[in-house]
């Protein structure tokens, strides 16, 4: 075990790197995807639902991994088709877009859930002062569901990362990828996903002390 | 900024102070408000419906200017919709509605516009939790481009004052008791300078000594000529402050005048009924 941290120690801090930077990204433009789908499904208009509803179900409805090779394979083959033959998504965008689409479509609920928690009281008072729906949405009843949203981004924040794994088979170079490589390489299966395991387990236990930590204090500014 | 500032002069009538300011006619918007005989509110034949149930059945009711109606009557007899349809926090199934001029029930119209100049205050106060006093009645000025922060910071310190609060500009609404929550709404209701103030059983969710600070609060803009329809089942305040008491059952207004005619002399037996009950 130690001697294939010594020999392979670069290439899985490199690949729990990409690990990292994939989630952040995809987590990144998943908050926007599930706050503009979110929006859609409380909306009282009933296109607008229908969109909504169609996107959650739709995303949530396929796997991650056929997903991925529908953005990766399929996309540019479609692209090709239609004339430009040297079109190709790098595995990184490719997998940005997966992952963004997948978490996207689950924040949408949470952003569902974190606007119908905020008592409705709360946008009947700022639109009888006057204020547009949009600002009152902004101004007043966001800032009171992302509160109550913060546990479940931060549940879907580790589901993201290690959903990342997945994505390994598109060829991104995360810390999945990194251990078939070394394994390939050693023959050494036991160690070496004991070492992956170990490491996808430090980042994650961190992470959720940290967004415990984050709650608490969020709470406090809110009961007192 | 000279309006606010002269504001501060002539009316420094707190409910903190009063003996310490020698001019009682002033109240809580400085006089500003005069009754000259103008119809502000005005509903023809106005229902509303939710799905099959028709909560409202006919409604027809004016108000004149610097007028407080006091809209009384059992619970499920429609008051709180009928105040909620006259800014549209309900739609209109029927009928007109005219507010200050503006034609409520026209869907084409901007509400929003309407709105800033009705003021409304809830049963359950709905301050903004996540902002402090002062926030929650800077924010629908500013936002709106109204008043610039100061001005709108100016302006709410001068309603805070004036209800009893400026103490607590900067405290959080969870903080504050329910008098004091309601106190703070009734304030950011009036920082958009409305000229109608609605209000939805204001004291209903409050303890029973908290009552009369809140109350004390909406005589004082009567006494200034606000115009107000308040839905209550405080009959001591209707009897004190009410213009006008409506008696509302059933989808319908059952009968309305002068306070000491509703409740000295009521001329309908459903009237009578109601009254037999809670006074």
């Amino acid at each position: 075990m130690g001697s294939i941290l010594q020999v392979y120690w670069t290439l899985l801090l490199r690949s729990l790197g990409q690990t990292l930077l994939l989630t952040l990204l995809s987590l990144f433009f998943a908050f926007f995807i599930g706050l503009l789908f979110g929006l859609l499904n409380v909306s009282k208009n009933k296109a607008l639902n229908i969109i909504g509803t169609v996107y959650v179900d739709g995303i949530r409805g396929v796997p991650l991994i056929v997903l991925a090779y529908f953005i990766y394979f399929g996309v540019p083959a479609l692209v090709q088709a239609a004339g430009n033959s040297s079109f190709k998504l790098s595995a990184l965008v490719a997998g940005t877009i997966s992952l963004s689409m997948n978490a996207g479509a689950y924040m949408a609920e949470i952003f569902r859930a974190g606007i119908q928690s905020v008592d409705k009281g709360q946008m009947e008072a700022a639109r009888s002062l006057g204020l547009p729906y949009g600002k009152a949405m902004r101004r007043v009843v966001l800032p009171q569901a992302i509160r109550t949203m913060i546990p479940a981004i931060i549940s879907q924040f580790i589901i993201s990362l290690k959903d990342t794994s997945i994505l390994s088979v598109i060829g991104f170079p995360e810390l999945t990828k990194a251990g078939n490589i070394i394994v390939g390489n050693t023959f050494a299966a036991l160690q070496v996903w004991g070492i992956i395991a170990l490491m996808y387990m430090v980042v994650i236990v961190t992470l959720s002390r940290l967004a415990k930590k984050l709650e608490r204090k969020m709470n406090v500014g809110n009961t007192l | 900024m000279s309006e606010i500032h002269s504001e501060e002069i002539i009316s420094s009538n707190s409910l903190n102070n009063k003996n310490a300011v020698p001019a009682p006619q002033e109240g809580l918007l400085g006089g500003v408000h005069k009754k000259d005989g103008r119809l502000m509110i005005h509903t023809v034949h106005l229902k509303k419906s939710f799905g099959s149930l028709e909560v409202l059945k006919d409604i027809n009711m004016d108000v004149m200017e610097g007028e407080v109606v006091v809209i009384i009557g059992p619970s499920g007899s429609g008051k709180s919709t009928f105040l909620r349809c006259l800014n549209r926090l309900e739609s209109i199934t029927s009928g007109e509605v005219t507010v200050d001029g503006q034609n409520v029930s026209d869907t084409h119209i901007n509400i929003n516009k309407v709105r800033e100049n009705i003021g409304m205050v809830f049963q359950h106060f709905n301050l903004f939790p996540h902002m402090s006093v002062i926030d929650n009645i800077m924010l629908a000025p500013v936002e709106l481009k109204k008043m610039t922060k100061d001005e709108a910071r100016a302006k709410g310190m001068t309603l805070l004052k004036r209800v009893g609060l400026d103490t607590k500009a900067d405290v959080f609404p969870p903080q504050l008791s329910g008098g004091q929550k309601q106190r703070v709404a009734i304030a950011r209701a009036l920082a958009m300078n409305p000229d109608i103030m609605l209000f939805d059983e204001p004291t209903s969710a409050l303890d029973p000594e908290m009552v009369g600070e809140v109350l004390e609060v909406m005589k004082e803009l009567a006494r200034d000529g606000m115009t107000m329809c308040v839905v209550t089942h405080e009959i001591g305040f209707a009897r004190e402050v009410a213009s006008r008491v409506v008696f509302m059952d059933a989808g319908y207004i059952v009968e309305e005048g002068a306070p000491e005619e509703v409740f000295g002399h009521p001329k309908q037996q459903r009237t009578k009924d109601f009254l037999d009950k809670v006074l």
